[in-house]
């Protein structure tokens, strides 16, 4: 589905490369943990994923669905079925998150030639959502984040991964902020999501996450490049050794 | 020296302002009139003015409808009180003199009791090169409320010089709502002059997007104590657009509350001006007055000037003003683009939600939501 191929990023108005040389091959299904300490280039890549302005590829390509990425725009990206799950939502005064969620995904629809819902159909297909998650109908009506707990705002996050179904979802430190019984209902909310047909990019700080949404795979990355993957049990090595064994070994 | 006659100022019979007038400097009469206007009686084409009222944008509302053409009553519903007098203006203004040099007829409407379907006043105007003017008396009595709608549509290229004066009496309340959807060739020069008495309320909202230069003078007079009037205002302008709003709230006595809330957005190269002055007498204590205006400049070429004045002689107020001016939030137009919404719909999201604010101060929800109807129409053209 995704296949990262010796990516280099580097900030569009800083020129300090981020990202050096990283592979990543995701398939349908799967479920990939990213790991690291502060300032390995994490959130850089779920921005370069989603489309975010301000990074530059100067080197490598990602191909999803046999497309290449980057030369798509965000919102296209996003009818081709990229979710990005921010670690800070952002929130947009006036506008209702209700209306927002149905513009978006009629938008995606229409994009991809589908047909748009109705409002009946999307009521319905929020709502059911909605009550999986904890939202009330309450939060829906009010502005998108506006307003918004920690954990309301993460709730919502996964809400329109939901609602949307895109094929890619990419978690930016969904955990931080969250304690432990809000980390399960977004973790419940993730792993209900799971599907053959849908893979999952989690980025971590904390192996924490990791014990609710299990991955397949576990991937340190430092100073831009994976420097190494293993199963779900080199989360819990990190997490009893902390990330300068594993760093130190690859310098 | 005195500076020679223009063309207009011979047509219209007046010295015009000019820069050199400190309340017109950003809209330079004497420049901008710049024709031999028509100030004769105007012809029209009634099928055009069919046309025009057909497609006003509150043309699908339920309202009580007063149909002006050219400054001329033509029409009105049964059963509403209707005059041809008005009380004499004691203001001064060039654009007051100019509507008694073109001779604006009045229509004057007085409102009793409770009255919840909404007026409106139909404005079309039609023509090349003349200049019509109107002049609207709304009078609200005591204890009585009202909903009134000035409408403004066109065609062709003409000036228009509206003038309103609203009396609010005792413990009424007036719900005004202006729409200036004028031709895009039009000049629209307009007067509004409220006097609020004790315990009377005034919710104003004006809508300006049609005309290519946009003047309007506002007067907002407080003669009794509890009074309360919020004034509100979006500006959706693009191409060459200049629109220049100069509002004064004259807190003359005590114990009132004034609130002004404007957001304009200019795109292209537009123009916005606002310029909000508001005054406190030496005797008005305990007033609380708050004005602010908001600007959103969708292109480089576009620019917005805010002119807040305070002038206080009481001691013992609360009043506050503030301007902001910025271009649309980058993280909100990712965040809506990575949810799926293509950039232009992304930005016209943002705009309404924008100016949906200032919208939101319009009472009637019918009205409000036909606001937003063409806010979006706007939008999206």
């Amino acid at each position: 589905m995704l296949e990262i191929k010796n990516l280099h990023v580097r900030l569009a108005d800083e020129k300090r490369e981020i990202i050096k040389g990283l592979n990543l091959s995701v398939k349908g299904g799967e479920v990939h943990a990213i790991m690291g300490p502060n300032g390995s280039g994490k959130s850089t890549l779920s921005y370069v994923l989603s489309g975010r302005e301000g990074y530059e590829v100067t080197e490598g390509s990602i191909s999803f669905k046999g497309e290449d990425l980057l030369a798509m725009e965000a919102d296209k990206r996003a009818a081709a079925g990229v979710f990005l799950a921010f670690q800070y939502p952002i929130e947009i005064p006036g506008v209702a998150t209700m209306q927002f969620l149905k513009v978006a995904a009629n938008a995606q629809r229409k994009a991809r030639g589908e047909k748009e819902y109705t409002i009946p159909e999307f009521m319905k297909h929020v709502k059911a959502n909605a009550e999986k998650l904890n939202i009330s109908q309450d939060m829906l009506k009010r502005p998108v984040n506006v307003g918004f707990s920690g954990g309301e705002k993460k709730r919502a996050e996964i809400l329109q991964m939901a609602v949307l179904e895109p094929s890619l979802c990419v978690l930016d430190e969904t955990d931080s902020g969250l304690d432990i019984d809000a980390l399960r209902v977004v973790a419940d909310g993730v792993n209900a999501l799971r599907s053959p047909d849908r893979a999952m990019i989690v980025i971590t700080h904390y192996q924490r996450l990791l014990d609710y949404i299990v991955p397949d795979f576990v991937h340190v990355l430092s100073d831009g490049a994976i420097i190494k993957t293993g199963g779900k049990e080199l989360a819990l090595e990190l997490e009893a050794n902390g990330y300068a064994d594993i760093v130190g070994q690859a310098a | 020296m005195i500076a020679p006659q223009t063309a207009a100022e011979q047509a219209l019979g007046l010295s015009l302002p000019s820069r050199r007038d400190e309340a017109w400097k950003w809209t330079d009469l004497k420049r901008l009139l710049d024709r031999a206007y028509d100030t004769g009686a105007v012809q029209w084409v009634a099928k055009d003015v069919v046309r025009l009222i057909a497609s006003a944008p509150l043309a699908a509302l339920n309202v009580q409808r007063i149909v002006v053409v050219n400054g001329v009553l033509q029409s009105a519903p049964k059963g509403m009180m209707v005059s041809d007098v008005a009380p004499a203006i004691v203001h001064d203004d060039p654009l007051l003199t100019l509507n008694a040099k073109l001779k604006a007829k009045v229509i004057s409407l007085a409102f009793e009791g409770n009255v919840d379907q909404p007026v409106e006043v139909l404005h079309v105007t039609t023509g090349q090169g003349v200049a019509v003017a109107s002049r609207l008396h709304i009078a609200v009595a005591a204890g009585a409320s009202a909903t009134v709608i000035e409408t403004f549509v066109g065609e062709g290229e003409y000036l228009n010089n509206p003038v309103t004066t609203v009396d609010v009496a005792k413990g009424a309340r007036l719900d005004r709502v202006k729409i200036e959807t004028e031709s895009a060739r039009a000049q629209h020069l307009s007067q509004v002059i409220v006097t609020l008495a004790a315990d009377a309320i005034l919710n104003d909202f004006t809508l300006t997007s049609g005309a290519v230069l946009n003047r309007q003078n506002g007067v907002v007079e407080y003669h009794g104590e509890n009074a309360s009037a919020k004034v509100s205002g979006s500006y959706l302008l693009r191409g060459a657009q200049h629109a220049d709003t100069a509002l004064i709230i004259d807190h003359k006595v005590p114990n009132c509350m004034s609130r002004e809330l404007f957001k304009c957005v200019m795109d292209e190269k537009s123009r916005g001006i606002f310029q909000g002055k508001v005054i406190v007498a030496r005797n008005a204590q305990k007033i609380d007055g708050k004005q602010s205006s908001h600007a959103l400049l969708l292109s480089e070429t576009a620019e917005f000037d805010a002119k807040p004045e305070l002038e206080i002689y009481a001691d013992d107020v609360v009043c506050g003003h503030g301007t902001t001016c910025g271009d649309l939030n980058h993280d909100h137009l990712f965040y809506l683009k990575s949810r799926g919404i293509p950039e232009a719909e992304a930005r016209a999201i943002l705009v309404e939600a924008f100016v949906a604010e200032a919208i939101e101060t319009v009472e009637n929800e019918a009205v409000r939501d036909a606001l937003m109807v063409l806010l979006h129409a706007r939008m999206v053209s």
